[in-house]
């Protein structure tokens, strides 16, 4: 017989791990990631590959200078850098220059991450960081070039200079705009690698449902996205499924916002934050007439732990102190 | 007569219940061993007080240590024989205790308490007391001090949730002693004024709720499999739709809670004049031979159980005294059964968690699970870093130490030990 194991209740556990959860993830990109390769090409296995193996490298290389042993380091790997590079490579379009993943991942990953704890300690989203990182210091490659996906171009509908089909959504050029059915499968529809095709990343929002990673409350952000824009607009529906269709309003509310470490922890937390996302990226994106979800989710993320400290649920069976003089006299 | 509808709590978890391994097993009278180690402290509160001497020759249910104060409870002898020690050991927590050692002459003479009033709800009360009766689901409340509560009861509500994975002893004394069981509830119900009786049982035991719901006097509630069911304040909530206040007694609420085997020991007590020196405890464990539900005397050694029960597997991990989610863990066999044991797990390899706790990642699944509404990845944040006082803003006193939110934590954080450090620290620091 083995040595006995000697540990605290319970002593039985649930047999999801930090590391199933995280491949649920990366399964759950699969699809944008797959319709992404379809749409701009082969590129697009470079950019995410590079990503996602600095990514990994920036985690062991910071946790060698730590001066950890590689046998920990292995033991520790959680894939949750994997997830920040996928995320990371996606949230780019397919013609940004090679050593522009790669620097958005070291810092995502050593900035954000590991400099404040490592997992779960990181303070925004990391691959959020990265891609607002990138984008300020890179912001001519970065909003320039964008492509149209390859399939189904739009005759007369010039796409490469960052006119995303929001920004028309938003101006109310609904004549320039592709149809709903083409934003949601992301025909026709310039954009980073993994936001185009909505109907992929809501496949992946499904898995992760169906796992439990994740719970449908992401839906709110999209909702109130959608409805806060028509009430902008001025009750006008035909902004609703545009203005949610559009942009990487999907991408960000199903794996951006959803990310454990920067989101809220209690029901009425998530409520706030959602709802709040949702009317904030609504109204700066009227505001600004661009996309702004991953600008709001990272400010979201810097108020968490402001809800946290202060949504705090009440103990079961709080409320018995204020009817403690009725109780004595009656019951 | 039973309800139709199933009632729960908000929160918890599902836990595959394991229960098939002994729920079928009948219980089986375990025979009395060569020794038997007395603790006299078996409850909570202070310890009993020894009244016979090394070299005493004492009987089956004679009285050995007296309650000593309110809160304490009478030991008494389970088997008839020689006082060969009295002295300090440790038991498997690593506490000092006082323990009788008694030798079985194997006569078996036996010696009960004297007849009383069935019918008088204070000569009950205090017969329960007498009898040493203690809350027998593993926390050890003496039943006296609850049966006298400081204001009018009127629900008495019985514990069978069993709500536990893997232990079956409280099923199987409400299907095989189902007569006593009622009997024992009345004379409950006799002491605390006529009060309603109530049982809760976990849907996963059909049969235990068809047979109790013969009886007209007795309410069967039928409630979810949900763990923690049987806690005290989620069960009274489901039951009865009252909540108990935070640091309040259940009494204030007016429902009395009682464990289904002090149910069937209260009926020993009143109706046989037999104390409490034997109980039913359940082995059990994909890591033992042979799964049984057992009626075992007071300090037999665990051993000596291991063996009736065809011995440990091979693959045998960790041994629990207890169920699974708030059990002790044994170091080793060496100790001996008390009151309040319910049963001894012996966990497979592949059944006890083996993984080592990582760094959380803020999932708040523990939140959701929380049957007490806390917050239990702050509490542990805030007490590594040794800040109780915040740590306890997010409801650490409040936490009666389920395990839910370890067991559902992806991290594996030794969450539970983290409530226990801070509890600890703020009762220091008060």
């Amino acid at each position: 017989m083995e040595k006995l194991l000697i540990s605290n209740s319970p002593h039985i556990r649930s047999n999801s791990t930090t590391k199933r959860i995280m491949i649920d993830v990366c399964i759950a990109l699969l699809p944008a990631f797959l319709m992404g390769i379809v749409y701009f090409g082969p590129m697009c296995i470079l950019i995410v590959g590079l990503a996602v193996l600095s990514a990994v490298l920036a985690e062991f290389c910071y946790k060698l200078i730590m001066k950890k042993p590689m046998r920990v380091i292995l033991k520790e790997f959680d894939y949750t850098s994997v997830v920040t590079g996928l995320l990371l490579g996606l949230n780019l379009h397919s013609t940004v220059a090679w050593y522009l993943p790669i620097l958005g991942s070291a810092f995502a990953i050593i900035v954000v991450k590991m400099i404040f704890g490592g997992t779960g300690k990181n303070f925004v989203n990391p691959a959020l960081a990265g891609r607002i990182f990138l984008f300020i210091s890179f912001s001519a490659i970065m909003a320039n070039g964008w492509a149209t996906t390859s399939i189904r171009n739009i005759g007369g509908v010039s796409l490469t200079t960052g006119a995303t089909a929001l920004g028309s959504v938003l101006k109310g050029n609904f004549d320039k705009i592709p149809s709903n059915l083409d934003l949601f499968l992301g025909t026709g529809i310039a954009g980073c690698i993994g936001e185009t095709c909505k109907a992929a990343l809501l496949l992946g929002g499904i898995y992760l449902l169906v796992r439990r990673v994740i719970d449908w409350k992401p839906v709110i952000y999209i909702l109130v996205t959608g409805l806060w824009t028509v009430v902008i607009k001025g009750f006008d529906f035909n902004y609703f499924l545009p203005s949610i269709l559009s942009g990487g309003l999907f991408l960000g509310a199903i794996f951006m916002a959803t990310d454990y470490v920067t989101c809220p922890n209690t029901k009425i937390g998530t409520y706030i934050y959602y709802v709040l996302l949702g009317v904030i990226t609504a109204w700066l994106r009227v505001r600004t007439g661009g996309e702004v979800v991953s600008f709001v989710i990272f400010v979201m993320n810097l108020c968490v732990p402001l809800i946290d400290r202060f949504v705090v649920p009440k103990p079961f069976g709080y409320q018995k102190p204020e009817k403690k003089k009725s109780e004595k006299g009656g019951n | 007569m039973a309800l139709s509808k199933r009632s729960t709590f908000s929160h918890g978890v599902h836990i595959h219940d394991m229960k098939y391994l002994s729920k079928d097993k009948a219980i089986e009278v375990m025979p009395a061993p060569e020794r038997v180690f007395i603790s006299l402290a078996q409850h909570i509160g202070k310890p009993a007080q020894a009244v016979v001497a090394v070299g005493d020759i004492v009987s089956r249910g004679q009285l050995i240590g007296k309650a000593d104060g309110f809160v304490s409870a009478n030991v008494f002898a389970s088997v008839s024989g020689v006082v060969e020690k009295i002295a300090p050991m440790r038991n498997p927590q690593g506490q000092m205790q006082t323990f009788i050692v008694i030798k079985n002459d194997n006569l078996d003479t036996t010696v009960t308490l004297d007849d009383i009033d069935k019918t008088d709800g204070k000569q009950i009360a205090s017969r329960v007391g007498e009898a040493g009766l203690v809350g027998l689901g593993g926390a050890g409340f003496p039943t006296a001090v609850k049966i006298n509560p400081p204001n009018p009861v009127d629900i008495v509500l019985i514990n069978g949730a069993e709500c536990e994975p893997y232990l079956t002893c409280d099923h199987r004394i409400m299907i095989e002693n189902a007569e006593e069981f009622v009997k024992g509830a009345r004379f409950l119900s006799i002491a605390l004024g006529g009060a309603k009786i109530v049982v809760g049982i976990e849907e996963n035991k059909p049969d235990a709720i068809e047979i109790l719901s013969k009886y007209d006097d007795i309410t069967v509630v039928p409630l979810k499999k949900k763990y923690p069911q049987g806690s005290e304040k989620q069960l009274i909530y489901a039951c009865t739709k009252r909540k108990v206040g935070c640091g309040k007694l259940p009494a204030t609420t007016g429902v009395c809670v009682f464990n289904v085997q002090t149910v069937k020991q209260t009926y020993d007590a009143v109706e046989l004049n037999k104390p409490l020196y034997e109980r039913v405890m359940t082995v059990t464990g994909k890591g033992i031979n042979e799964p049984k539900n057992i009626l075992v005397r007071n300090g037999t050694s665990y051993e000596e159980i291991v063996a009736f029960c065809g011995g440990l597997k091979d693959d045998a991990r960790k041994i629990v005294s207890g169920g699974p989610m708030m059990g002790r863990v044994l170091t080793d066999l060496s100790g001996y059964t008390k009151k309040t044991d319910s049963g001894l797990l012996v966990l497979a390899k592949g059944e006890a968690n083996e993984l080592e706790p990582t760094a959380c990642i803020s999932c708040g699944r523990c939140a959701q699970a929380c049957p007490m509404h806390l917050m239990p990845m702050y509490i542990d944040l805030f007490t590594n870093v040794g800040d109780y006082e915040l740590a306890n803003h997010y409801g650490a006193m409040n936490c009666f130490e389920c395990g839910t939110c370890a067991y559902v934590c992806p991290a594996k954080r030794d969450l539970v030990g983290s409530v226990q450090l801070c509890k600890q620290k703020l009762r220091e620091m008060k």
